[in-house]
Formats: C-alpha cells, structure tokens, sequence
C-alpha cells in the first residue's frame, strides 16, 4: 500500500516534474555556475573567480540601496494588493445587477499590457499636467513631485503595481468565496451574529489558504519587480526605484557583466526563499484546511 | 482553498441559497439599488480608467495621439486605425500563433499541474518537500537571469529530440511553459481544502487514485481549474520576453511581438498600436467571460447527487 | 456519470490532439535564424518602424530582383531589445547573419568573437567609406577594427515653436546664438500659470540624460575624458559652465519641465506647453501641431567650442554564419548603403543622410525637408559634428556615473561644482580599477 503510493505520487507528478526541472532548475543552476564567472556575455572567455562576484556585491553601495527598495515595495505593494482584492471580492461575490461587468473590470487589469499601465500612470502622476496633483489643489494639499521625487517615486511604483494585480486578487478571492458554505453564513446570522463579526470569525479563517497562497505569490513577484521600473523610471530618479531585478539587468545588458549579475539573482534567490519559507510556517500557525 | 459547501448534503447548492434570500437582504432598504454598487461603481471607475486612455487612443488620429495630457474627448475619431493596424504586418498569423500557443499551454497546465498538485496535495511520497521546494525554488529567479540557458537547451531539444520544439517554432513557446510551479502549488493549496470523505469514500469502493482524482476531485475543482485557465492565458497570450528571445522569423511572431512593430526605440505610432492592444485584449475576455461562469461553482454539477 | 466519462475521453482527445498540434506546429518552415548552412536567405534583425520600415521593405525587394536567388529574411526587433538577443543567440550559436546595433553599444559588441571585422571590406573600390561622415565611422570603428556600416545618423539640435516666441516678443534664436540667451528665452517663454515652460530635459539618469549634456560641456570648450581616455577631464570651467546652465534653468528660473520617464516631452511640445526642445530629427514628424523651426545649438561666449553638436549613430553588424553567409551578408549591406539607396531611404523617410555626397545634393535635402519641415536644419548641422563620444568598453559605467550627477543637479540635489568634484573622483576610481 505504502510503495504503492510512492510510485503513485511519482507518477503523477513526474510529467510537469520534467518540464519544470529542465527549464527551471537546470537553467537556474547553470546561472549559479555563471555567478562563479567573470562574463562579459560577450566573448566565449569566463573564468572562474570563485566568489569574487559575490564580494564585489556586498560592498556594492547600490546593491544596498535596491535591497532597501526592493524589500520596502514589497512591504508595502503586498498587503496593500491582498486588502484590495479582498475587498473587492467580497463586494463582487453576490448577484446584483452588472456583476459579470464589474468581475471582468478585474480581470481586466491583469491582461492590459504593461506599457499602457505605464503610460497612463505617468500621466495620473505627472506633477504639473497629472490629475493626482490636480486632485491635491482642490483639497489643499501641497503638490508633489512624484517620479521626479527620489522619496516619492518607488510609492508612485507601489500604486502602479497595486492597480495592476489587485485583479489578480480579486479572482483568487472569488474563487475562495466559493467554498465559504452559505449555511455556515446562515447559521451565524441565525445566533445573531453581525456580518462584520461573521466575515472576521467565519469567512477570514476560510479564506486563509487563499490568504497564504497569495501572500507567498504576490511576495515572490514584487521581490522579482522589474517591468515598471523598466518601462517608467529607468530605476531614478537617482536610483529611487532601483530594485534588485532591474539593477542585476542593467548590469547584464548595459554594463556587461554576466557574473555579477547572476550572483546578485542568486542573493535575491536566497532572500526569497527565506522570506517565503517564513511565510509558509508562519501560514502554517494561520491557515485553516478543512480537511 | 475553498471548502466544499456543506449545502451539498442538504441537495441544495450555494447558488439557490443566495436566491433563495429574502429581498430585504439583499437590497439596502434605503436605496433603490444594492449599496455595494457604491464601493463597485469607483472602484470599476479606478479599475478601467487606463482602458479609457486605451481605447480612446486607438481611434484618435497621430495629431491628436501626440498631445500631452492625452486628449480624451477627440474631434475627429478614425475607426481606420484598426484596419490600418492589422494590415501592417501579417496580424491574423500572429493571432493564429498565439492562439495556438496559449491554448495549448492551457490545457497541457490544466493537465499536468492538476497530476502534480493532486499528488502534493494527498500522497505522501519520499522527497514529496523537497521537490516542492525544488519546483518553488524555480518560481525565485528572474528571467533575465535564466533566459540563456533556457535558448540554449531549447536548441539542444530541438536539434537532437524534436524539431517543433527547437528556436524559432511555436513548440518552443509552449514546452517551457507547459506546467508552471504557480499551477502546481494553486492547485495543490485548493486540493488541500477539500474534504477528504469523498475521495477517501471512493477509494474505498476500489477506484483506482487517477479515477478519484478524474472522477471525484476535478469536477469539485472548476473554479480553481477555470481560474487557473484563465491566468495561464493571460500569461501565455501577453508573453513577451521569451518570444522575443526564441523567434527568429516573422511567420513565427505571437500578438505581442506583432504589436512590438509600432513600438519603435525612437517613435511609436500610439493610435496603430493601442488599436492593436484593443484587438489583443478581445480574446483575454472572451475566455475570462467563459470561466468566470465556472467560479461559481455548482455542486449540482458534480454528480455527487447520486453517489 | 456519463458526464465524467465524456469528461475523461476529452481529456485524453485534447492531449492527443495537443501532442499531434505542436508536431504539426513543427512541420511548418524550419527558418530558424543563424542556421550555419551556406544557402537560406540572409537573416536581418531590425527595428525600422512606420515609413522606415516601409521604405526598407522596398528597397529589400528590389534587392532581391536585381540579384535572383538571393533571399533577405527580416526580423522586426525593437532596437533597445536586440542587444538582448543577440547576446542570447550568441551564447546559443544561432546568430542572425546582420544586426541593427546601437552605436554605443559597439565598443562592447566588437569583443564579440563571431562580429565579422569589415576593415578590408570598406576599403574597397566603390564603397567610399570616407562619404560615411566621420562621426559615423569613428563609432563603426573599435580600435581601428571596422565592425559596422552606418545605418542611422543624427545629431542633436533646437526645435522651438515659433507661435510661444510670437506671443513673448522674442526674436526667433539666430544661427549665432547664445546659451545666456537660451536661459533668457527660456525664462521668458515659462508661464507657470499656463503650466508653459520654456524648455525640456529628460532626466532618467540613462545615456539619453548624458549625452544631452555632453553637447554642451563640448560647446563650452571641455572634454569628457583626457586624451588617452585614463582621466576624467570633465570637471573643469567648461563642465561647470554647462551644469550651471541646467541648473539655473532647472532650478533656479524653473523653467525647464523635467521628464523623468522619457515619454511626456515630445507630446507637451506638440501640444504647444514648451518652447524650446534640445531633440534630434526623429522627433519632428510627431510635432504636427506646432509651427516650429530649427536652430543650431546656441554657444558659449568665449568658448572655442563653437556650435558644435553631438551625434548618435548606429551600425549594421555582421556576424560569422560561415564564410558564404558573410559575403553575401556583406554584398546586401554594401548595397543597401550605397549613394542610390541612401538617397531614397532618406527621401522617403526624413533620416539623415549617412552619406555626405547625398547630404550635399540640394536636390535632396530640398526634397526632404518639403516632406518633413527642419529636416534641412539638421542634414546641414551634420557639420556640427566635430567628435564623438570615447569609444571604450568602459563608457557605460562612466555614463551611469555622469547620469547621476547631472540629474542630482536638475533635481536641485546638489550643486554643480560637488557633483562634477564627486563624479570625477568616481570615474577616475573607475578608469583605474
């Protein structure tokens, strides 16, 4: 019984096993060799350099500086797309009227491309033509500077990136309000429970597997942010919204050095794993399966 | 990640439920209308705002595209854009192409992922953590890092296993795609939330575990599977950094590297090119409005009413 | 139950007919870029878009019906992406047979192995490569290895709208005119009440923020680096001069609308909200609105850097597919680069010239600027260009170093004087180690 499910679980998990090993791990650990290398990416000549990479990257002041932005965005753009989506889901999940709508104005903003995204947000945030700052001249409020400002651009990112995923939210969201059982609800309201009670006390708790896989997810892209940096802001002002992706790009693609570039991937490999594997115990306290 | 609903040995299902619900309930009795259509009408405002822009844009002419702020009420509005875009460049193939890549990349996912998740999920089987961690650990490193090695194992497949799968065919697009850790571990987190009774039920009566997986877990699954469809094509079908890197000749192009062809480094011709990102976005909500009718799931579907 | 049954034989029909697509898939064309087999067509990644592309395409056909047999295959690749690619078809041994480069991308992209070395090649009877303009070849060439023929050049000039100029009273700028005088028109074209500003900048920190400035440091005399490229040489009088300038108009007149996304500039000149944009040829076809002229760069007063500008060019770059694919990549090019072609890709599109002997046909330019206004105004500042920017594996680095000083200074961040202090020290540490 017990090697049966053995050859089982191998079984079936082997085909989409194949795949991701052969173009996920194997690639990620020819990188890992490469972070070992002096590579221009030009010439055929990598020689190692054992862990010369990596020294250089400690003390690599802006290495520091994208730590410091990549983990502060992530801060921030996580709970800040998690309570978004929530909110919205809860607010989608009943019949009224136009709801297919307003579920597809969700799912929308995951398919738009990223460089409309981008068009559009530099222009919300412009600060003398943009309707952000037009908005703070009506209510008072002194007008900013936004991706002109290094302490203002990365918040203009977070916004950005939080409009374009809280989709993405709100459809796991509704999907995990699938499975909160109606009579459960009933039976609450029945004992006189109010729907803010009923929400905190009945549906959070099951709602916290989707809680923790999008957690963990939406973690692991925004420690991997690159595309509006890309697109927007170039990592500036003074290298405000350098995060750790756009800055080992630039360091592959524009300043040519491979190595250093795959050594710091590897950093951010190490940082993600042990985020998302504290993520995991924690969830592990948190969540609630119920089987 | 969703519970099965209790209402299921009660032979009735969520839905009914929620029908069933005395009006007052469901309206605030102050207004003529849901108050939720407070919070949804902003919201859907902020939430569509940049399709404004977008579509606006593609039937705006150059003159009035080249304004700065956008000009969203134009004078002259020009439905030719679209015409003008699908004939600079052999768009219908590109559609034909990222169809055939998308789609496919659904249902290879739909499939593999749901064998891989199920078997996270419920077989306890030696060195079950350590390849999630393996496959999660693929999840943890950027493209731009890993894009070299993938184009070169990709020749390497295509020139000694199959060809279809080598640089420059769509085969290409698709394999490395074709199971993600993301549906894995998706579909792993929502296999755990089901009860055990029915499969464990099933097992008992001497299915084998493909048929309690086939038969009993993926039709209580829909809402995570059309999900999880919907999500793989909207990544399959805006994909771009791969196609760009494994496509070597114009045949061969999806839709975003087709709309790449307006984008030039020093100008782009912004009415050509949102009118193509319209275009691009039709299919998106096609499938999106085919499985959002299976989020809500209906245990009446199932078939559990006669087990 | 009859539906799990169609539900599993579905599921065994669609991989079936998956598995049977993506073999189909593959029966189609095996045109697979960089094969090293002597015959197929000539394999072209470019990024020519709008008239350009279209005006290549002809050319290309008429190519392959003056020479039967010969196949050229294009590939649309936006040129900030090719680098990219063609780094990873490198690696892969799947090059293309030519490539659209960037020119400041060449001092790297000649450390490439496979990049075919063109020195022999331009020296031949009928080429001329001394019509090429010598900012051009001086970018096409990497330690007197020639890995490129031009394929673009331009150069950096003033665009202003003489409609703004009308209603200030200014006098329109002259061919002699003078940075003072930029900043005075500038500050008299700003109008914050109308969100007007007098002119532009763009402020990413990348190499476009850079080379802006670089055309004034050399206007006001300076150099970048010192002769054998070891020291930094920008920190002088001149590198002041030219940052006092952006400051004073970024600052302290606030006359200068800062873009940091490099997007919004060109459309808020079109929508007539800016006076006067230092910006290059590509720009002018999207300025429909706007009446506007163009102007030589001003100068600095007692400074022997004159009008001067600064060019960006780039090459077409041939890789080593064999020596058969080499010959025939090199025959296109050469023709593709030659007087005729020049003359109707530049007639049907507004780029510059990239050869003199066209440049120099009235004819032409004539024609050229009836089609896109100004464009005679900067085929003649071609001659403006008296140097290039150092052709060094290193400028990249030192870019990222002169992007951040200039924009901490726009940025009122800090003050001209430490940053040109701070960023020499940098450079320097860099040049060295």
């Amino acid at each position: 019984m017990l090697s049966s499910e053995h050859f089982a679980g191998w079984a079936f998990v082997t085909p989409g096993v194949v795949i991701i090993v052969l173009f996920g791990a194997v690639p990620i650990v020819w990188s890992a060799v490469m972070s070992f290398q002096s590579d221009n990416g030009l010439s055929p000549s990598t020689p190692f350099v054992g862990t010369a990479n990596y020294r250089e990257l400690l003390h690599d002041p802006v290495v520091t500086q994208a730590i410091q932005h990549t983990l502060i965005y992530t801060a921030l753009f996580v709970p800040g797309t998690m309570l978004v989506g929530l909110v919205l889901a809860v607010a989608m999940n009943r019949k009224i009227r136009f709801i297919a709508f307003y579920r597809t104005a969700a799912y929308a903003t995951m398919a738009i491309s990223t460089i409309s995204e981008a068009i559009v947000f530099i222009w919300l945030f412009d600060p003398s033509y943009g309707i952000v700052n037009y908005f703070f001249s009506l209510i008072g409020v002194p007008q900013q500077q936004f991706l002109n400002s290094p302490s203002e651009a990365l918040y203009v990112i977070v916004a950005m990136t939080i409009w374009g995923w809280s989709g993405f939210a709100v459809v796991i969201y509704l999907a995990a309000l699938q499975g909160v059982p109606e009579t459960l609800l009933e039976a609450a309201s029945i004992d006189g429970a109010g729907p803010w009670r009923t929400f905190r006390k009945i549906t959070l708790p099951l709602l916290s597997p989707a809680s923790l896989f999008l957690a963990v997810w939406l973690t692991i892209n925004a420690l991997q942010l690159f595309d509006e940096v890309y697109l927007s802001t170039s990592g500036g002002p003074l290298n405000a919204t350098t995060v750790l992706v756009y800055y080992l790009y630039t360091e592959a693609f524009e300043q040519f050095n491979f190595g250093y570039a795959s050594a710091i991937a590897y950093f951010l490999f190490l940082v993600i794993i042990v985020i998302t594997v504290i993520q995991f115990w924690v969830g592990k306290r948190f969540t609630h399966y119920r089987s | 990640m969703t519970a099965l609903s209790a209402p299921a040995r009660s032979g009735t299902d969520g839905r009914d439920a929620l029908a069933r619900a005395p009006r007052s309930r469901r309206r605030g009795w102050w207004l003529p209308f849901s108050p939720w259509h407070l919070v949804l009408i902003p919201a859907t405002v902020i939430l569509l705002f940049p399709f404004v822009w977008l579509l606006v844009t593609s039937v705006e002419t150059p003159a009035e595209a080249l304004h700065f702020p956008p000009v969203l009420d134009p004078h002259v509005i020009r439905f030719a854009n679209y015409s003008d875009a699908l004939a600079s460049a052999p768009f219908v193939r590109f559609f034909v192409n990222s169809a055939i890549v998308s789609v496919l990349t659904v249902l290879s996912n739909l499939t593999l992922c749901a064998l891989a998740g199920y078997a996270f999920a419920r077989f306890r089987f030696l060195g079950r953590t350590a390849l999630f961690a393996v496959l999660m650990g693929t999840l943890m490193v950027p493209f731009q890092v890993t894009m070299i090695p993938q184009f070169i194992i990709t020749k390497w497949l295509g020139v000694h296993v199959l060809a279809s799968v080598g640089i420059n065919h769509l085969g290409a697009l698709i394999l490395p795609n074709a199971a993600t850790a993301f549906g894995i571990f998706f579909l792993r987190q929502f296999f755990k939330t089901l009860p055990l009774e029915y499969e464990e039920s099933a097992r008992v009566d001497g299915a084998n575990r493909l048929t309690v997986l086939v038969r009993i877990v993926l039709p209580l699954a829909t809402p995570a599977l059309a999900t999880l469809a919907a999500l793989t094509f909207i990544d399959s079908w805006n994909n771009f950094l791969w196609p760009l890197i494994v496509t070597t000749s114009t045949s061969e192009m999806t839709l975003p590297l087709g709309l790449a062809t307006f984008q030039g480094a020093h100008s782009t011709q912004w009415t050509l090119l949102m009118a193509g990102n319209v275009m691009s976005l039709v299919p998106m909500l096609v499938v999106f409005f085919v499985a959002q009718r299976y989020f809500i799931r209906s245990v009446a579907s199932t078939g559990l009413a006669g087990t | 139950m009859t539906k799990h049954r169609l539900r599993g034989r579905l599921a065994v029909l669609v991989t079936a007919l998956a598995a049977v697509s993506v073999v189909l898939a593959g029966c189609g064309t095996d045109s697979g870029g960089g094969s090293s087999a002597s015959s197929g067509p000539i394999q072209i990644w470019e990024g020519w878009t709008g008239e350009e592309a279209t005006a290549y395409a002809h050319l290309v056909t008429e190519y392959e019906a003056e020479h039967p047999g010969v196949k050229v295959s294009s590939l649309y690749v936006n040129n900030d992406d090719t680098l990219q690619k063609v780094l990873t078809a490198v690696r892969g041994g799947s090059m293309p047979d030519i490539a659209y480069l960037y020119g400041s991308w060449a001092p790297n992209v000649a450390q490439i192995p496979q990049v075919v070395n063109l020195t022999q090649v331009v020296k031949q009877p009928g080429v001329n490569w001394d019509d090429f303009y010598a900012g051009e070849r001086d970018v096409a060439t990497v330690d007197g290895k020639v890995i490129g023929i031009p394929a673009l050049v331009d150069n950096l000039a003033v665009v202003y709208n003489k409609k703004l100029f009308a209603q200030a009273g200014l006098p329109l700028p002259g061919p002699n005119w003078t940075w003072p005088q930029f900043e005075a028109d500038a500050q008299k074209l700003t109008d914050a009440s109308i969100k007007q500003y007098g002119t532009a900048y763009v402020t990413p920190g990348t190499e476009d923020t850079v080379w802006h400035w670089e055309a004034l440091l050399w206007e006001a005399g300076g150099e970048l680096l010192s002769p054998n490229n070891k020291q930094a040489a920008f920190d002088s009088a001149a590198g002041l001069r030219s940052l006092e300038t952006l400051r004073t108009m970024a600052v302290t007149d606030k006359s200068m609308y800062l873009d940091p996304t490099d997007s919004a500039y060109a459309n808020l000149f079109n929508s007539g909200k800016i006076g006067m944009l230092v910006t290059g040829p590509w720009d002018l076809s999207g300025f429909p609105n706007v009446d506007y002229g163009v102007q030589v760069m001003p100068s600095y007063p007692g400074s022997d850097g004159g009008h001067q500008t600064i060019s960006g060019p780039d090459n077409w770059v041939i890789f080593n597919n064999g020596s058969a694919r080499v010959t025939a990549a090199e025959q296109f090019l050469l023709w593709l680069t030659a007087p005729a072609q020049v003359k109707y890709f530049s007639m049907k599109t507004g780029d510059l010239p990239t050869r003199e002997s066209v440049a120099d046909q009235p004819s032409v330019v004539k024609a050229m600027d009836a089609s896109l206004p100004g464009d005679a105004a900067f085929v003649a500042n071609l001659t403006e260009v008296k140097q290039a920017r150092p052709q060094m594996t290193m400028y990249p680095k030192i870019s990222t170093v002169l992007g951040n000083m200039i924009v901490s200074v726009l940025l009122g961040q800090s003050q001209p004087q430490a940053a040109l202090t701070a960023a020499a020290a940098q450079v320097n540490a860099d040049l060295a180690g």
